[in-house]
């Protein structure tokens, strides 16, 4: 009982924190999402609106674009990151000259903030001053603007992603494959499994565990993007780059629409933890028996 | 033999014979494992897509938002004592 009532007290700094600064935001973005709410407007007072936010929301041509956009971004990013950290993982499991400072330079751009990141990929990819564009005409005479192409702009934005985020995936990754038990790859060795064998039926279903918390992780991190991108396109040519994230940072700031904002926060989080849900049931959640 | 029994690998072996199973979890109609959090959980999923689908391409036809509301609850009823 004693020990109880410590544990409970020494937990209460952090319970209090995770209340005021992630539970009560929450539960006032949905009581925001339900009102029409702009408080620089005339009528600076929230107006409850019932589930009219939520009636706009399904007919919002250019929200449901941006999901589209954002899960195509997700997609991409996140299996290149995957398969790319996966393969550096193992590289890095062999020794070879060098090794540690690779694995430095490879790690930097984890300690990158966002928004540096995405203005260093602008200035690579500026027409007229970047060193991107200008070696990729140079070399193999291809045109690239990302003010002016979509797939451009898209390309180049999922290219940035997987070189910032890759290396998180590779160093988890590194730690799964670190802590695996020799013998099951041994015994399969001398059962005379080929290697595509041990990869699927040995490696995969030990580090799924890990692959699975790396991917809700990176899942999450791309579902609300919005600096790297902001500060590369703007969400833009058109709507071509224009993610959720960018989506609500156009609504809730330049037009104040704070109800409106909260609204698709709202349904992004509802969306964000389906999808986590869905990986969870897919891959790791126990199956029931029937008999 | 005492030697053999005291080893790591062993005690876990006891330890994980001892580990009662989790009550609240049930076999029901869900292909998955779930306790009553779980399936309450399912149910706040279903009602959501459920309202929005129907917000979508129910309510324009003149049928209301409550229709939908008593369909979810009818499901979560049956999720979270059948599922």
């Amino acid at each position: 009982m004693q020990s109880n009532r410590l544990g409970w007290i020494l937990l209460a700094p952090t319970l209090a924190i995770l209340f005021f600064f992630g539970v009560l935001p929450f539960i006032y973005v949905v009581y925001v999402s339900f009102h029409q709410w702009n408080p620089f407007a005339a009528d600076p007072h929230m107006i409850f609106n019932g589930a009219d936010n939520f009636r706009k929301i399904v007919f919002d041509a250019e929200f449901l674009n941006s999901v589209g956009v954002t899960v195509l971004f997700v997609l991409f990013a996140v299996i290149s990151e995957l398969v790319v950290g996966y393969i550096l993982a193992q590289a890095f499991m062999k020794e070879f000259p060098g090794k540690a400072i690779f694995r430095t330079i490879h790690t930097l751009p984890l300690i990158m903030a966002p928004i540096i990141v995405g203005s260093v990929w602008k200035l690579m990819m500026t027409p007229s001053i970047g060193i991107i564009p200008h070696y990729l005409n140079e070399w193999f005479g291809i045109t690239v603007n990302i003010g002016t192409s979509p797939v451009a702009a898209f390309t180049t934005i999922i290219i940035m992603d997987i070189w910032h985020w890759t290396p998180l995936v590779t160093l988890t990754l590194i730690a799964a494959l670190v802590s695996l038990p020799p013998d099951p790859f041994e015994q399969a060795q001398i059962d005379g499994a080929n290697k595509r064998q041990i990869f699927f039926h040995i490696t995969v279903p030990m580090i799924a565990p890990a692959v699975v918390a790396t991917v809700f992780i990176r899942l999450m991190d791309a579902l609300r993007t919005v600096d790297e991108v902001w500060m590369l396109t703007g969400g833009g040519p058109g709507s071509a780059t224009r993610f959720v994230g960018v989506h609500i940072f156009k609504e809730v700031f330049p037009k104040t629409n704070y109800g409106y904002g909260s609204t698709i926060s709202v349904i992004v989080l509802y969306l964000t933890i389906v999808a986590c849900w869905l990986l969870y049931v897919t891959m790791l959640a126990p199956r029931n028996k029937k008999d | 033999m005492s030697n053999h029994d005291n080893t790591p690998l062993s005690s876990a072996h006891h330890e994980e014979e001892d580990t009662p199973a989790v009550s609240s979890s049930k076999a029901g109609f869900l292909p998955i494992e779930t306790n009553w959090f779980d399936r309450l959980f399912i149910s706040v999923v279903i009602w959501v897509a459920l309202s929005l689908l129907w917000f979508r391409f129910i309510e324009p036809m003149g049928l209301s938002i409550w229709i939908s509301n008593a369909i979810a609850l009818a499901l979560a009823v049956l999720i979270i004592s059948k599922g």
